[in-house]
């Protein structure tokens, strides 16, 4: 843990440059670092709440990644298992440089963490288990709405101790929703957001609000299914909605799950240029990624009704 | 009985044979007619007409002949093909317990799909699906009378089968784990179950190709079959070669079922009802079992693929589940029936 944190802390200290300069300054430019150095460790061994913030582990794909946008390096002691997922996970590159947990109790009892940030829906067991044995663990649910992510975004700011960093992204994601806004055509389109094997998420999802700040009608509504629901492929032809959104373009149907989107059916009124195209990395987890997924969103809507 | 009396009776029988081929041919039109005029959207007959020779709303155009139609010649194909083989099997090692799901050739097959699944091999709609299914069934089969040898009892088969099915189910498990798809387990889950929902043509230009050669081996060895009844040495003596009639008969039944449960999934039981649902109409010919056998198939797979769409439920119903729930009760009713042959196949 310690090494961990001295190799972060020296990295960015740019090294002396080569060759040209004398030895004089770099003998120099090393003692400085030394001492600058040493006066670091005796800050923080004195005053650990001055420049250490909590040590943190994630348990959950999407608490990962809020996480990884706002806490420090050295403060990430592991990510869940999906957190290199680039399918899942749209910080999956920047979790390539922690470790990964086995989701299980055991690596977390011994990482000893300050924080164990986890999803309020998965792993009962393990999560009675790392609090009974005295870690802190701060709950996140899934949230459906944009104005409870930025509340999510500023809960993370405050359990890694930099909400400035929060309040900075949550000002990122309402100037997106600014720019989204601006384009909001006159026409509410109906779309249908369709996932694999025809599971439509419902109106109190993510997705769904998504929607609506675009100006856009979630056609899920028609098909009564307010908490989201499988439609058949006949009821989707049936609804006849504007477009679909999916979250991935091409023709590779790598299981039957994802064949369903492919129907020859559904491609037959809904060909490439109906179809609003938005990674599922953009829109499974609330967090800062959302700013990326409504300019995207605008983007599609631009192609798709060109 | 005198030789008049015995040619009527003959007589009789064949009329018979022939109404009631005639009569499943009949229900597997109606059967397929109702299969096309159900679903969630609800369309009238009328409309369902129209739409199926290209008339009426664009919308229910592709409706009936791009969902319905696709799902519907599966069910009878699929159908068709579990019963011809179970009646093949029956016919092959004269033993009216045999049925390729009892055997694990559907365990089997699913396995090799699923390994193309699992390891991302290729698109679930590409020939490399029903390739591997086949492959593995035909493994399977071909291992299950290695093992169990060229006279086995009763019990030795469904033993072996019983072993081959659960190594398979084990192996997809496995398998399942080493996938990098996310949803692989879920998929595979659903799948194994057995469904015929959304299938497009797609799914049918990969499976029947594979399903009308296989029942093409089938049919084309009916005379054997009738042969055999007399026993091995008999056939032989009437130039039945018995080791190629076995190979031909596995490799049918192989390249039906593998094309089959790659497109479905493992349905199950089908193959072991419907020559039995056949045989007191019909007769204990196992060569004039086959074709009546297979419509019997159809039927009960369209009837319950229809059922699934009907029965109320918050997630639809697998037919898999359905065909395997009214299967194993009806397999437990023949091993009680059958149970001084077992018990003799044991001493």
């Amino acid at each position: 843990m310690c090494g961990q944190y001295r190799r972060n802390l020296t990295a960015p200290l740019p090294l002396a440059g080569e060759g040209e300069q004398s030895r004089r300054g770099r003998q120099r430019y090393s003692f400085l670092r030394a001492l600058t150095f040493a006066a670091l460790m005796w800050l923080v061994s004195t005053s650990p709440s001055l420049a250490s913030g909590p040590r943190i582990v994630s348990m959950n794909v999407c608490s990962d990644q809020l996480v990884l946008s706002l806490a420090d390096p050295y403060q990430i002691l592991g990510l869940s298992r999906f957190a290199r997922d680039a399918w899942q996970s749209w910080a999956a590159d920047a979790a390539r440089h922690y470790p990964v947990l086995s989701g299980g109790a055991e690596d977390v009892l011994v990482l000893k963490p300050d924080v164990v940030v986890v999803s309020r829906f998965d792993k009962r067991e393990t999560r009675d288990l790392l609090q009974a044995n005295g870690l802190h663990l701060v709950e996140f649910t899934v949230p459906r709405t944009l104005d409870e992510v930025k509340a999510q975004i500023r809960q993370m700011g405050d359990v890694v101790q930099h909400p400035d960093r929060a309040n900075a992204e949550i000002a990122r994601l309402d100037a997106a929703i600014v720019r989204a806004r601006a384009t909001v055509t006159a026409h509410h389109y109906r779309v249908l957001p369709l996932e694999r094997r025809g599971w439509v998420p419902g109106e109190d999802s993510l997705v769904s609000s998504l929607l609506t700040e675009v100006g856009l009608t979630n056609a899920a509504d028609e098909l009564g299914f307010r908490a989201g629901g499988f439609a058949s492929l006949e009821a989707i032809v049936k609804l006849r909605p504007d477009f679909i959104l999916v979250s991935e373009a091409g023709d590779r149907a790598e299981d039957e799950g994802r064949a369903f989107l492919l129907h020859p059916a559904l491609e037959h009124f809904y060909p490439p240029d109906k179809r609003i195209v938005l990674p599922e990395r953009l829109t499974v987890c609330g967090g800062v990624m959302l700013a990326d997924a409504l300019d995207r969103l605008t983007a599609e809507l631009k192609r798709v009704t060109r | 009985m005198s030789v008049q009396d015995f040619a009527l009776a003959t007589e009789v029988a064949a009329r018979r044979r022939l109404g009631a081929t005639v009569v499943l041919a009949a229900l597997v039109v109606l059967l397929v007619l109702i299969s096309l005029g159900i679903g969630p959207v609800r369309l009238s007959p009328l409309r369902v007409i129209e739409a199926l020779f290209g008339g009426g709303s664009e919308v229910a155009q592709v409706i009936v002949r791009e969902i319905r139609l696709p799902r519907t010649i599966l069910a009878v194909a699929i159908g068709g093909m579990l019963g011809l083989s179970g009646a093949a099997l029956q016919g092959l090692l004269r033993n009216p317990l045999a049925a390729p799901s009892l055997f694990g050739a559907p365990q089997a097959a699913a396995f090799g799909a699923v390994l193309v699944i699992s390891l991302d091999l290729a698109d679930v709609r590409s020939y490399a699906l029903p390739v591997a299914a086949i492959i593995a069934a035909f493994g399977s089969v071909f291992a299950l009378l290695a093992i169990a040898g060229r006279n086995a009892g009763l019990l030795i088969l469904i033993l072996s089968g019983l072993a081959i099915s659960s190594f398979a189910g084990a192996a997809t498990a496995l398998v399942m784990n080493l996938s990098s798809n996310p949803f692989v387990a879920l998929e595979i889950a659903f799948w194994l179950l057995g469904s015929l929902e959304d299938r497009s043509f797609q799914h049918v230009a990969i499976a029947l190709p594979f399903i009308i050669a296989g029942a093409f081996i089938l049919l084309s060895q009916a005379s054997s079959f009738r042969a055999l009844t007399l026993g091995e040495e008999a056939a032989q003596s009437l130039g039945v070669d018995v080791g190629r009639l076995r190979l031909l008969v596995i490799s049918g039944v192989a390249l039906g079922v593998g094309g089959a449960v790659a497109v479905t999934g493992s349905i199950g039981f089908i193959g072991l009802v419907a020559p039995h649902l056949m045989r007191p109409v019909i007769g204990h010919d196992p060569a004039r079992l086959l074709v009546p056998s297979a419509l019997a198939g159809s039927a009960l797979l369209l009837a319950a693929d229809i059922a699934v769409r009907i029965i109320p439920a918050t997630s639809d119903i697998k037919v898999g589940v359905l065909t395997s729930i009214i299967g194993v009760p009806f397999f437990l009713y023949l091993i009680k029936r059958e149970r001084r042959a077992l018990g003799g196949g044991v001493a």
